[in-house]
């Protein structure tokens, strides 16, 4: 080292600044959109991604993003707006990562021309607010009457760009059925459970209004039991029915043999005493979270109960959902209003599985869709289709308003777009257009992934967007090639899908084009001792960090102890 | 670094301090040196300025992105080695913890007058001449700068007065998004707000929650807390009595380890029921208090949660000791380390807590009613956004933006923004200088340049032309309009006469300049640097 250099930042600290900055960023996220375009639409392809050890087979957007493992910084931003479009609405998580992407492209030129970043960003976001705006306008409100017809047609659109799509017929109403069953306003997704049994053919999949399971293991005299109920009264139990040791620390010390033989009983009245209190309850079936040993499934047996042990948390809570009941963590005072009814209950026979069905629940608040399929990649990716569409009428409930998909309500705000663009002075007008132009991605992909020359049919839309007054539902005809009107072809989805990925896209984008200056700070080297100082750092994480067992609080010696230690990392991080 | 240092050490120094220490000294040696590392320091930072300032991705040694155009954070995350660069940091810190703004004003002025003090040191001028020309300066400033107040804000309670002020603070974090963060903050403050007596602001007291999904429009004020989890149990929805539990709701278990000893049959028998006796006695006189709603510190036993619901207790987790507290002060209870019956004034009171879905999340909602009693003593802000990088923007900006209106509380003076009050002061002192006699007339000349800076990266990162707008702004300001800035949306010919929309607070760019110079005056003073070895050997 002849004459020190002056060193501003950590050795090992990486910074690029300016525009070939910026068009590097935008370079990457078109690559990360270039991998998911193929799979869009009804006619898009699977991709298989191996990720090491397992294998998945998908068209799901957020599932491919989030295996892809994105290690740009600035490219995981799309992987950011494709999983919360995921949270959000479910569907749609391709289109917002190829719509993002578009945008930056169709501005790069922009950026290559020397404007200013900071004037691209305000018209992109003046120009999604009008996007926004416009399909707001566009949405068509559902109709009392008609409210589940347009659900169906919901939900046939999500699946249509999925595995399943030959299928729809059947699982659209599937989908609708368990979603509408559920109360509105807190529909929670964990009440729809969706079981996947390997086996069988596709078709032969079907919905439980009610709970359903896959029998648990069971212990000897289960096959002596009833395995159908009807109008049977459930108690659901957090409480081990076993032969156990009553506390891990307790110890029997007698003095005497003969009591020996007083302990022994006493263990077996403790359980027999839980047993019929069961019993007493009046229940017919029995669930219990913790396992149900051997001479319990025996005594119910003899009683003529039904039980099953480890259910798994769940679904114990759909059947408390389905049939009232509570689940009880003690079987001393149970009352009658803590027990559950339904109208049947019986343990049915799904491919080689068995499965423990409860039917025509008084309150029918969860519903259980039984997945059939050949291999387990394909049920694996009948379930993320399934979810997609389950979330897709859940928003199409909430939002109440649809669009027509097919890329005609894209296509319909590209043309409200440019008209705008017209009104603007100066380099907002180029942005705007630009924008407009962005959202043709999507019809164009459409038809690109079916096989269709995709300029043509852009050219065709355009003409009828442009020029006829009804032309505003036209779309890509997927079955047919060329364009159709995707309203009448009962081509829906839910505004709020829309609305969301153009905020998310639009957002992203602008986030992308904001960033002039990368800087990348070397790794930490001691990988365990830096967490911790971030930990003090947050406050909350060294001071938690002895919530470890709380009721050292109460006792004096080991607070004073472990307080030191939170104290310690506040230490830490002295200088910041 | 042994041979460097040989070759600068001709005299005892190097004989005087344990081998391995750096040595650099004079005006070429350290001065200059400093300089260069803090202007790079401003460099960085400065196309950050202002409402079009642009952003930087930062990624830390935890591999965390970081998008940005906080100046406090950028600085805080670049990780700065340089020992003069950190003075400038520290200044940054110091201005974020005073006045939670301004943060880029302080390391890019500072920068700024360094690198002018390079020419003047080229010049010839000894620093010594130029410390006491910018002190000079400095003190003029200070006299100058509360005659340039254009309003003087008394009126502190009135939310669409601090929307006005908080908006420009906003646009400059977040352009585009004030007029949707603006109202919520304002709000979010006035809810916080005493009734009576002197209005004031605590930073903490305004919370906020992130939720990734949806889009900003979707953001929202709440009067309470906001708990980013579930309830324990299966009640949603509840209002009254909260008895807040800082251990765990379980049977206490006994430090030292101890073995439970059983003589006979009926001991053993008898032994799990009175546990679940016990605990059954205790939830039951937590709830005879009146208690509706329970939150809990630690873990809630099973055996506890069945009683909690048989008795019909909404039951709450939460397990950072920080929130605990907040939701103490939030609903005006004490918490409790011991598991039993709470008395009537450890009990406080919610007026709803709610759970509430946010795309996938679920969160508690405990909301207080603002006009009622004593208020709410904390109001959280709920943000949405798509990306978590946004988010994190966000919220920095929301925090900029409650600090801003806790400053305001505290002085309500304003000055007229964009670049304005540079201006004014620049060419004010300018004058001045010019009536100075000594050598320090060239120190107080540059330091009148160095003001102008801020005009000029304003306009430079709007995308206009710089001089331009410089120059029609000097103009403006000779001819006695003290009152014209740069017009960032680049209307005319760049500049426009600030009105009472674009506002910039007097305490927080009276602090940012008295930050700067002082950050400026120490790594000028410096003409020598030692730096010992570095502790704990390994690493150079």
């Amino acid at each position: 080292m002849g004459r020190p250099g002056i060193i501003l930042l950590r050795e090992g600290t990486d910074t690029s600044q300016g525009k070939p900055q910026l068009i590097s960023n935008i370079n990457a996220c078109q690559a990360v959109a270039e991998a998911v375009k193929t799979t869009l639409g009804p006619r898009g392809m699977d991709k298989l991604v191996f990720d090491g050890r397992k294998v998945t087979i998908s068209n799901d957007g957020a599932t491919i993003m989030a295996l892809l493992e994105i290690a740009h910084p600035a490219a995981k931003t799309l992987v950011d707006i494709s999983m919360s479009q995921d949270a959000e609405v479910g569907d749609g998580t391709t289109s917002v990562v190829l719509l993002a992407s578009e945008m930056l492209k169709q501005v790069k030129e922009f950026v290559e021309a020397g404007v200013h970043p900071q004037v691209l960003i305000r018209y992109m976001r003046q120009s999604a607010k009008l996007a926004v705006e416009t399909v707001k306008k566009l949405a068509v409100p559902f109709e009392g009457e008609k409210g589940r017809e347009m659900l169906l047609k919901c939900a046939g659109t999500a699946l249509n760009s999925k595995l399943i799509a030959s299928h729809q017929d059947l699982f659209a109403p599937m989908v609708v059925e368990a979603v509408s069953g559920l109360k509105s306003d807190l529909s929670d997704l964990n009440l729809i459970a969706v079981k996947k049994v390997p086996g069988g053919e596709v078709r032969s999949s079907f919905l439980v209004k009610g709970v359903a399971f896959k029998k648990t293991f069971s212990y000897a005299g289960h096959e002596q039991m009833t395995k159908k109920f009807i109008k049977p009264k459930i108690l659901l139990l957090n409480v081990e029915l076993e032969l156990k040791s009553e506390k891990e620390n307790a110890e029997v010390r007698i003095t005497d043999p003969d009591q020996y033989q007083s302990i022994v009983d006493a263990e077996w009245s403790v359980i027999y005493e839980k047993l019929d209190k069961c019993v007493d309850s009046g229940a017919n079936i029995v669930l219990s979270k913790l396992p149900i040993g051997d001479l319990a499934t025996q005594y119910f047996a003899d009683k003529g109960l039904f039980c099953a042990g480890r259910v798994d948390v769940g679904d114990m809570v759909r059947v408390g959902k389905a049939t009232g009941a509570v689940i009880q963590t003690s079987t001393n005072g149970i009352a009658p209003e803590v027990i559950g009814n339904c109208g049947m209950f019986e343990e049915k026979r799904i491919g080689d599985e068995r499965f423990n069905l409860f039917t025509e629940c008084p309150s029918v608040e969860t519903a259980t869709i039984v997945l059939r399929g050949g291999s387990e990649q394909f049920i694996e990716e009948s379930h993320r289709s399934m979810h997609d569409a389950i979330m897709v009428v859940k928003r199409s409930l909430k939002s109440q308003a649809i669009v027509a998909g097919g890329g005609a309500v894209e296509m319909e705000v590209a043309k409200v777009l440019r008209e705008e663009s017209l009104k603007i002075e100066g380099k907002g007008q180029l942005v705007m257009q630009s924008f407009a132009r962005a959202l043709e991605i999507v019809p164009r992909q459409l038809a690109d992934n079916a096989g269709y020359d995709a300029t043509d049919v852009l050219n065709a839309l355009r003409k009828k967007h442009f020029h006829e007054q009804d032309g505003k539902w036209f779309g890509v005809d997927i079955k047919e090639g060329g364009i159709c009107d995707t309203y009448e072809a009962g081509v829906w989805e839910p505004s709020i899908n829309k609305i969301n990925s153009l905020a998310a896209a639009g957002e992203a984008a602008c986030v992308i084009l904001s960033i002039d200056e990368t800087v990348r700070n070397p790794k930490s080297e001691q990988p365990g001792a830096q967490p911790q100082a971030q930990q003090g750092r947050q406050g909350g994480g060294g001071m938690s960090g002895m919530m470890g067992n709380a009721m050292d609080i109460a006792n004096n010696g080991a607070r004073r102890g472990k307080l030191g230690h939170g104290v310690n990392y506040m230490k830490g991080r002295g200088g910041g | 670094m042994a041979k460097s240092m040989a070759l600068n050490s001709a005299a005892g120094l190097a004989g005087m301090l344990k081998a391995g220490h750096k040595h650099m000294e004079g005006v070429d040696g350290a001065t200059l040196r400093n300089i260069e590392a803090a202007k790079g320091l401003a460099t960085i930072v400065r196309s950050s300025l202002g409402p079009n300032g642009m952003n930087k991705l930062v990624i830390n040694h935890l591999e965390k992105i970081i998008v940005t155009s906080d100046c406090a954070t950028i600085v805080k995350e670049l990780e700065i080695q340089h020992p003069a660069a950190k003075m400038l940091e520290l200044a940054a810190e110091m201005q974020e913890q005073e006045c939670g703004d301004a943060t880029n004003l302080t390391v890019s002025f500072a920068g700024e007058l360094l690198k002018l003090c390079e020419d003047l040191l080229r010049m010839g001028l000894h620093t010594s001449e130029i410390v006491m020309g910018y002190k000079k300066a400095y003190e003029f400033l200070e006299k100058t700068l509360p005659s340039l107040v254009v309003e003087n804000m008394e009126d502190t309670r009135n939310e669409a007065e601090l929307i006005r002020i908080c908006s420009p603070v906003l646009a400059a974090k977040q352009y585009g998004y004030e007029n949707i963060l603006a109202p919520l903050v304002a709000k979010a403050c006035m809810q916080t707000m005493r009734k009576s007596g002197r209005a004031s602001v605590t930073t903490d007291s305004v919370r906020i929650a992130k939720i990734i999904g949806g889009n900003i429009s979707q953001s929202e004020c709440i009067a309470g807390m906001v708990i980013m989890r579930g309830t324990e149990g299966s009640i949603q929805h509840a209002k009254g009595k909260v008895a807040v539990f800082a251990c765990g709701v379980e049977a206490s278990a006994t430090e030292a380890k101890g073995t439970v000893l059983m003589k006979n049959a009926d001991d053993l028998m008898s032994y799990n029921k009175s546990e679940e006796k016990k605990m059954d006695e205790i939830i039951k006189s937590i709830a005879d208090a009146g208690t509706k709603i329970l939150i809990s510190g630690g873990t809630v036993s099973e055996m506890a949660m069945h009683f909690i619901e048989r008795y019909g207790m909404m039951c709450i987790k939460i397990t950072s000791k920080w929130d605990l507290r907040r939701i103490c002060s939030a609903t005006n209870s004490s918490a409790l380390v011991r598991l039993g019956p709470p008395t009537p004034d450890e009990m406080g009171f919610c007026e709803s807590v709610d759970v509430r879905e946010f795309g996938v999340r679920k969160l508690c909602v405990f909301s207080q009613n603002p006009d009622a009693g004593q208020g709410c003593t904390v109001s959280t802000i709920i943000l949405r956004a798509s990306t978590s990088s946004v988010l994190n923007d966000l919220e920095r900006a929301v925090d900029d933006g409650v600090n801003c209106i806790s400053t305001l509380c505290q002085n309500g003076g304003l000055l007229p923004g964009g670049g304005a009050t540079e201006i004014e002061l620049s060419q004010r002192i300018k004058a001045y200088g010019d009536s100075c006699p000594g050598l320090e007339q060239y120190a107080i000349r540059s330091f009148a340049k160095a003001l102008e800076f801020v005009p000029r990266t304003l306009a430079e990162n709007s995308g206009q032309e710089p001089t331009d707008i410089l120059a029609a702004l000097q103009a403006a300001h000779a001819n006695g309009k003290s009152n014209v800035g740069v017009d960032i949306e680049g209307g005319g010919n760049g500049t426009k006469e600030i009105g009472p929309d674009c506002l910039d607070l007097f305490a927080a760019k009276d602090s940012a300049f008295r930050l700067a110079i002082d950050a400026t005056l120490t790594v000028l003073r410096v003409d020598q640097i030692i730096m010992s070895k570095p502790a704990g050997g390994g690493k150079q």
